[in-house]
């Protein structure tokens, strides 16, 4: 090949950079890309209206997973909370009553209904505070 | 009336003599000797016996109970016992080898498996014809539900109270208080899950011993070996397992306590899942963690501080 010595040095240049590029690509520390998490599917949500009755005043709470808690301000023996969930896989609902008299056996009576079907009925017992769990039977 | 007199203090001073040595018979009498080869079993025997019962523990805290086998020493000294408590469901695979030595020495077998409603277990990898660990397909590490351990603790009552009948009184009474600290210990347990969304109630931990705690809150297990510690999970398991643990997008994975917990340091290495903590599977630990209810406490604390 004859030509410009410079010419030439550029071309095999080149052919050099062609060749290195794959092996450069193929041997470079990248960090693999985290696997993409599933498009979240838009969840089925519904109303689920909870119903406390105590059997003396207190201060009636209700609270489920990453949901602000729902309490009465003050002593009261009725109290009402709604709280959006799952319409497939409801969270459990913790319930709580703190009872002026705190020397009396006292009783909590939870109802949880959805589109006002009565879907859990439970009665809890204490002396004072009466807490405990819900959960809402699988369909 | 003077010798009447005299001969009636004699008679109070006999009285008396007869009270203390009746009493010194009771405060001699040699209490009740329990051998336990579950750790959770001893426990409950130790709340329920009180000073009547002296415990004796074969399989001690931290020791792990799939690969124990009892030695000689062992032997000679569930013999010289009244009662024998056992896990049973196969968790002591020596078990059977042991039944004509407590029948010849008339060693009463408490096997509190047999009061539980034993759930599936995975089981896999493993070496059925290793002598020292045998198990059906029942999930032995039944102490994982508290309502299970209630059970238990009525049983172990009932065999004392037909050991040491003049204890009926005490196991009776201890027994009633134990039940009712574990009912405030179930709802304290409900209390503390409810904080966890449904969608991260998924527990991966070494090997699969939660399933009864699973099933009473609503959890997934994705473990990496099967129900024993002797299980070994292939390459292609512990690969479908970073899958998962990636796609469900699992906060935590949890070590256990008497375990090596390499494979789950390599699996937490490649997945965005964090170490959880270690928490108490095959049995009590010591400190907070020695005794049934510290345990339930120390394993459900560091789950939802995980998993929340």
């Amino acid at each position: 090949m004859r030509g410009s010595p410079l010419l030439r040095l550029i071309l095999v240049a080149g052919a050099l950079v062609l060749l290195a590029l794959p092996v450069w690509q193929l041997t470079r520390n990248t960090t693999s890309p985290i696997p993409a998490k599933p498009a979240a599917v838009a969840e089925d949500l519904a109303d689920y209206r909870v119903i406390l009755k105590s059997s003396g005043t207190a201060r009636l709470q209700a609270m489920v997973a990453n949901q602000p808690t729902i309490s009465s301000a003050i002593g009261v023996e009725n109290f009402e909370a709604v709280f959006s969930m799952s319409a497939n896989e409801p969270e459990d609902i913790a319930v709580f009553a703190d009872f002026v008299d705190l020397t009396r056996p006292s009783a909590l009576r939870v109802m949880v209904e959805k589109s006002g079907e009565v879907l859990v009925e439970k009665t809890f017992w204490g002396t004072g505070v009466v807490e405990d769990v819900v959960t809402i039977p699988a369909k | 009336m003077c010798v009447d007199g005299e001969f009636g203090s004699v008679r109070i001073l006999f009285f008396l003599m007869a009270i203390l040595a009746v009493a010194s018979v009771r405060a001699g009498a040699e209490p009740v000797r329990v051998a336990s080869l579950s750790t959770v079993m001893a426990d409950l025997a130790r709340d329920i016996g009180g000073e009547r019962v002296e415990v004796v523990e074969i399989v001690k805290p931290g020791m792990d109970p799939h690969i124990f086998e009892p030695s000689p020493g062992d032997y000679r000294s569930l013999s010289n016992s009244r009662i024998l408590l056992a896990s049973g469901l196969g968790f002591e695979g020596y078990l059977d080898k042991l039944r004509p030595v407590l029948e010849k020495t008339g060693v009463r077998l408490v096997v509190g498996g047999e009061v539980v409603e034993p759930i599936e277990g995975a089981c896999e990898g493993h070496d059925h014809s290793e002598d020292h660990h045998h198990h059906g397909t029942a999930d032995p590490h039944w102490w994982q539900s508290v309502s299970n351990v209630q059970r238990v603790a009525r049983q172990i009552r009932d065999a004392l109270i037909t050991i040491d009948p003049e204890g009926q009184g005490t196991y009776e009474k201890n027994a009633a208080k134990l039940d009712a600290r574990f009912e405030d210990l179930g709802k304290w347990v409900r209390l503390q899950i409810v904080q966890l969304p449904k969608k991260n109630r998924v527990l991966v931990t070494s090997h699969d011993a939660l399933g009864y705690f699973a099933k009473d809150y609503g959890f997934e297990i994705l473990a990496v070996q099967g129900i024993s510690t002797s299980d070994q999970p292939s390459s292609q398991k512990v690969r479908d397992l970073i899958v998962q643990i990636n796609a469900r997008g699992v906060k935590a994975i949890f070590a256990e306590s008497i375990e090596n917990p390499k494979v789950l340091g390599q699996i937490t290495a490649e997945t965005g899942a964090k170490p959880g903590g270690v928490i108490y599977a095959d049995g009590l630990g010591s400190g907070e963690t020695g005794t049934y209810e510290g345990m339930m406490r120390h394993n459900v604390t560091t789950i939802v501080e995980a998993l929340k």
